[in-house]
């Protein structure tokens, strides 16, 4: 009788309190849809910085912005990036999507405006938006403005000067078969010479598609991105090169299934260790390393150098791969309270902070200077020098066939061929 | 062999004989605990021991002992007034999920058992259905339903759909174990005057203690452990659940492994706790009611 | 009483329930009025006992599988519009995609293995932790305690023990097994193994505690019923405790086919079914292809085929294996 009694209290409550909540609904964005710029708006920020430093700097640039626009209040949200991946697709869809949210621009972004969800701001920005350059175009759809990024991205050789030092190299590699070289003297002294987190597939896809900017002009890469074709021959060709390169056995050892971040046994982690003497990453790498070592000087250690050169290949090979963060307003919130506070990001004294807590290179290219990790200031003057930025294929692509394209590197790290067709042939793949 | 010259001792020097039986079984009951016992526990004890490490010391050599023990880790977890609220929040989610789920899961399997209607074998095929489906397919159309009926940011959100899903293995495990139940006693419990729904609740539930006591820690153990139902049901992160709250030591580039052990460590305590609780219920209950 | 088994002598075994809603001897047959009572009060007891059950698993399961399914008949990124209907089209490139048939075939070992391997030990162990001994409660603990391990952290702790270096290899090297080390989770031929020696290591208490719930419904008497006419405990184990113990052990086989079938959490945190696919399962090969590629219709199709499958086994199985446990009489007396 008292486990009856105890079953059906509980059946009870749980209804009641189910009719009471449908009642009284909580959560979701609470924004008034008035255009005016002084009546009082909510903004809801769903973010990716959950974790110190950038959470205490996004929260001060919170409490900066409202003391400048009192009539706005911003709701921070702030979620891990894999959780705040999961979750946006579906808040999109759903009646109460987030007012600001991030999002990386180019391909991906125009697969979310489908949703029309996604606010056009070509307005509210552009009187300002060309100080940020080139670099901020990805974040156009359709020759309109759908977002403002606020940090940028490059992807380079982070290397150990200590390892390079006790192999006997004086200067870094300027051209592919100076690297596969500077690998042989490395292996020489027992030091393994390139991590890879083969698990994640997105770093194998940075090694293939920088030797597809190296084999292929700029424009061929640009047409293959917004037709979504990879037929061009130059793309076979860096197969080819990938495939002779990982022949010369660069990698660390079992690095199918080591993972690029987070995790001690990861790439980088075997960088900040000394396990392995570069690796091919974003400019994240000190900020993801620095955690998992004790090493106080990894940061001092590091050095970066460009990706080579490919011998006769037709691309540029001051050309860079990168990307960057960035936030768009949905079409739920208010402007031109939004636009101003993604404007707000942008500035010097924003990005200043912003790049202290090791987000990544400013957006504003005037904040340059201030980066803090020497190497970084190379990865930044190379960015800025490049004579054009190709985004990371798997954003400038829209997002099936990109995650294709990195789970078809992927597959092709795992047993290399010459022709690479699995690449090539699966951003057609339905 | 032994047991074959004692079984012919009269039944009052039943425990000579046990004892005795008992020479073949117990030292293998030993080795085989052992060997469990180490496969289980070393890795377990990893978790707890990694948990007392930096993360850069995992980096460096991810076997050693902690050198130096870093306390800090559980301290600064445990101190933490977000872990606390991860904690209630996951307990009550689970507690209503369990609650639920046993509820009604074993008053449907009792329908299911011992009523006999047209449609019951259909009614149990539904049940079984759920279970054959993997949550994902469910996920973005439940979604939506929390949304509109307004459960979204709220426990009930969660509990609700967990108990939903746990209700086909409940039903699934409780249906033969109350089957088994003899008829003599539902006939015996009638005579004397109570309603069949007396029955179960007086006599049968009791009955099935160790079945009702499994189902519970299943229906328990998978709510705690439940990530994807809350990572879609929660935004604010003072309501998030332990699995959840995990990812407040990982960020884009970098993960805080060692806290994140540290943390994993400790909210596997009230799982482990309600085993234990739990555990003595699955101890020999003889069905005494079959006696004369 | 003496039998060769405790089937034969109608003893308590899961029997048919269909008797026993035929009143007992002591209650008197009446007419109409009484019998139309005693079929609203039934009609009562039964949705009472089955309602609130069915509206929550109506409501929070079926309603959105069926809606999940029907998106499958179209080709849907999951953000637009639900404009384009495809059909069967999902299903047709499901299955040429090598990847998925490789997966079907790699889920399949998971399930043939599980049965194989995780039954008997689970058996064996549930069996002799069934007696008292000293410890018993903390042995039942520490057997339980993986299955209680959030799926993530077994994950991330088997990735660092599995790693080239890590303590497997020492401790293997440490036994002199040091030839047979391997690259547990970067070897395409032997992650999907590995990964299996993961999930046994995670799921193993689960169907130890299942199969003790089990014993502990076999009465006391029956084995010292069979030890005092002569028969040793292995007799007693094949012919009385085994018998008894069938039905749960059916339902340890349906779980955990149905759960292998879907085996997702373990993998996908491990190896996201690589390198290379070599470990995909169904289900982490839909969460790939289908949810994190955002191409949803492919997902849910890839979801209804793994149901498919499913529902197969589950007919199949329910047909002849727990058939068995509704016929059987039902006695009504003892001894």
């Amino acid at each position: 009788m008292h486990r009856k009694r105890v079953v059906l209290g509980v059946a009870v409550a749980a209804a009641a309190a189910t009719v009471l909540a449908a009642c009284s609904s909580s959560g979701g964005s609470s924004s008034t849809s008035t255009n005016s710029s002084t009546a009082k708006v909510t903004l809801s920020w769903w973010n990716n910085a959950n974790t110190q430093p950038l959470l205490g700097v996004f929260q001060n640039v919170i409490k900066q912005f409202e003391a400048a626009h009192p009539n706005v209040t911003i709701q921070n949200v702030p979620m891990q990036n894999e959780l705040f991946k999961t979750k946006i697709t579906p808040a999109l869809r759903g009646n109460a999507p987030p007012d600001i949210y991030q999002q990386w621009g180019s391909g991906q972004q125009a697969t979310q405006v489908q949703s029309g969800k996604v606010a056009d701001i070509s307005s509210e920005v552009s009187s300002w938006i060309s100080s940020l350059g080139t670099p901020a175009t990805e974040w156009q759809t359709n020759g309109k403005w759908y977002g403002v990024p606020y940090d940028l991205h490059v992807v380079g050789f982070w290397y150990r000067k200590d390892l390079f030092q006790q192999a006997g190299i004086t200067a870094a590699p300027t051209t592919i078969p100076q690297l596969e070289s500077d690998d042989a003297k490395l292996r020489a002294h027992g030091i393994q010479p390139i991590g890879l987190g083969s698990k994640d597939g997105w770093p194998d896809a940075f090694w293939w598609e920088y030797f597809a900017i190296r084999e292929c002009s700029q424009s061929t890469i640009t047409s293959a991105m917004s037709s979504v074709n990879l037929s061009a021959a130059c793309f076979t060709k860096a197969s080819a090169d990938l495939d002779a390169f990982v022949k010369t056995n660069p990698f660390q050892t079992g690095f199918l299934a080591t993972p690029a971040q987070s995790v001690p046994n990861s790439s980088v982690g075997m960088l900040a260790n000394g396990k392995v003497a570069m690796e091919l990453q974003g400019d994240w790498e000190p900020a993801a390393g620095s955690g998992l070592t004790s090493d106080k000087n990894f940061d001092d250690q590091l050095g970066w150098f460009p990706f080579p050169a490919v011998p006769g290949g037709a691309g540029d090979p001051k050309a860079v791969l990168g990307g960057g963060d960035g936030y768009s307003c949905t079409t739920a919130a208010a402007e031109p309270a939004c636009a101003q506070f993604l404007q707000f990001l942008t500035t010097p004294a924003v990005e200043k902070q912003i790049i202290g807590a090791g987000a990544g290179l400013p957006a504003n290219p005037a904040a340059n200077g201030d980066l803090s990790v020497p190497a970084e200031k190379d990865a930044a003057a190379a960015n800025s020098a490049a004579p054009y930025i190709a985004e990371y294929f798997d954003t400038a692509l829209p997002t099936t066939p990109g995650q294709n394209l990195d789970n078809a590197v992927a597959k092709w790290f795992a047993s290399p061929d010459a022709s690479g067709s699995g690449i090539t042939s699966s951003v057609t793949t339905p | 062999m032994m047991t074959a010259i004692t079984a012919a001792t009269p039944a009052r020097a039943r425990g000579g004989r046990r004892r005795s039986s008992n020479w073949t079984i117990m030292p293998a009951t030993y080795l085989v605990s052992i060997v469990i016992l180490g496969l289980t526990v070393v890795p377990l004890l990893y978790v707890f021991l990694d948990g007392a490490k930096s993360t850069a010391q995992i980096s460096a050599n991810s076997t050693a002992l902690p050198n130096p023990w870093v306390w800090s880790n559980y301290g600064q977890i445990l101190s933490s007034a977000a872990f606390w609220e991860f904690l209630g929040n996951s307990a009550l989610i689970a507690a209503v999920a369990t609650g639920l789920a046993v509820g009604l899961g074993s008053m449907a399997a009792f329908a299911l058992s011992r009523y006999v209607f047209r449609g019951r074998e259909a009614i149990y095929t539904l049940f079984i259905c759920g279970l054959l489906f993997p949550l994902q397919i469910a996920a973005l159309p439940l979604f939506l339903q929390l949304q509109l009926m307004g459960l979204l940011d709220n426990q009930f959100g969660v509990a609700l759909p967990e108990a939903a899903f746990s209700l086909p293995i409940t039903i699934l495990i409780l249906r033969p174990f109350m089957r088994a139940i003899p008829g003599d006693l539902e006939d015996a419990a009638m005579v004397d005057g109570a309603s069949r729904l007396r029955f179960f609740a007086q006599i049968l539930l009791p009955m099935c203690k160790p079945a009702l006591v499994t189902v519970g820690l299943l229906a328990f153990v998978t709510s705690w452990n439940q990530f994807l139902l809350p990572l879609l049901v929660f935004s604010t992160q003072s309501h998030f659940t332990l699995p959840l709250g995990v990812s407040t030591f990982q960020s884009t580039y970098s993960s805080n492994t060692a806290v994140v052990l540290a943390f994993t460590a400790l909210a596997a305590v009230p799982a482990l706790a309600a085993f234990l609780w739990g555990q003595r219920y699955l101890v020999a209950g003889a069905s005494g009611a079959v006696k004369g | 009483m003496t039998r060769s088994t405790a089937a034969d002598a109608g003893l308590t075994g899961p029997g048919a329930a269909d008797d026993i809603a035929v009143p007992g001897p002591g209650a008197v047959r009446r007419g109409g009025r009484y019998r139309r009572r005693r079929k609203l009060r039934k009609g009562t007891e039964l949705t009472i006992l089955l309602g609130p059950g069915l509206v929550l698993f109506l409501g929070f399961v079926l309603a959105p599988i069926a809606i999940g399914a029907y998106y499958s008949l179209y080709n849907w990124d999951g953000l637009g519009p639900l404009t384009n209907f495809t059909g069967l089209h999902n299903y047709k490139i499901a299955f040429n995609d090598p990847a998925f048939v490789s997966a079907i075939e790699h889920t399949l070992i998971l399930t043939g293995l599980s049965l194989a391997i995780q039954g008997p030990i689970a058996l064996g162990i549930a069996l002799l932790l069934n007696r008292k001994f000293p410890g018993r409660t903390a042995m039942r603990l520490v057997i339980f305690a993986p299955y209680v391990l959030p799926p993530a952290v077994t994950a991330v702790m088997w990735s660092l023990l599995l790693q080239p270096g890590g303590l497997v290899d020492q401790v293997m090297k440490a036994a002199g097994l040091g030839g047979l080390v391997q690259l547990w989770l970067a070897n395409l031929h032997i992650v999907l193994y590995s990964v299996f020696a993961v999930l046994t290591w995670q799921y193993l208490g689960f169907g130890i505690i299942l199969l003790l719930a089990g014993l502990q419904g076999i009465p006391a008497e029956l084995k010292e019923a069979a030890a005092i006419d002569g028969a040793t405990a292995w007799q007693t184990t094949r012919q009385i405790t085994l018998p008894l113990l069938g039905p749960t052990i059916r339902i340890w086989v349906f779980i955990t086919v149905i759960g292998s079938l879907q085996v997702f959490d373990v993998i996908w945190l491990m190896t996201q079914g690589g390198p290379a696919g070599a470990s995909d399962s169904m289900a982490t090969y839909m969460y790939r292809t289908g949810f994190q590629n955002e191409a949803f219709s492919y997902g849910t199709a890839i979801a209804i085929i793994m149901f498919l499958f499913c529902f197969a086994f589950a007919l199949v199985y329910q047909r002849f294996a727990l058939r068995r446990d509704t016929r059987g009489a039902l006695t009504r007396a003892v001894g």
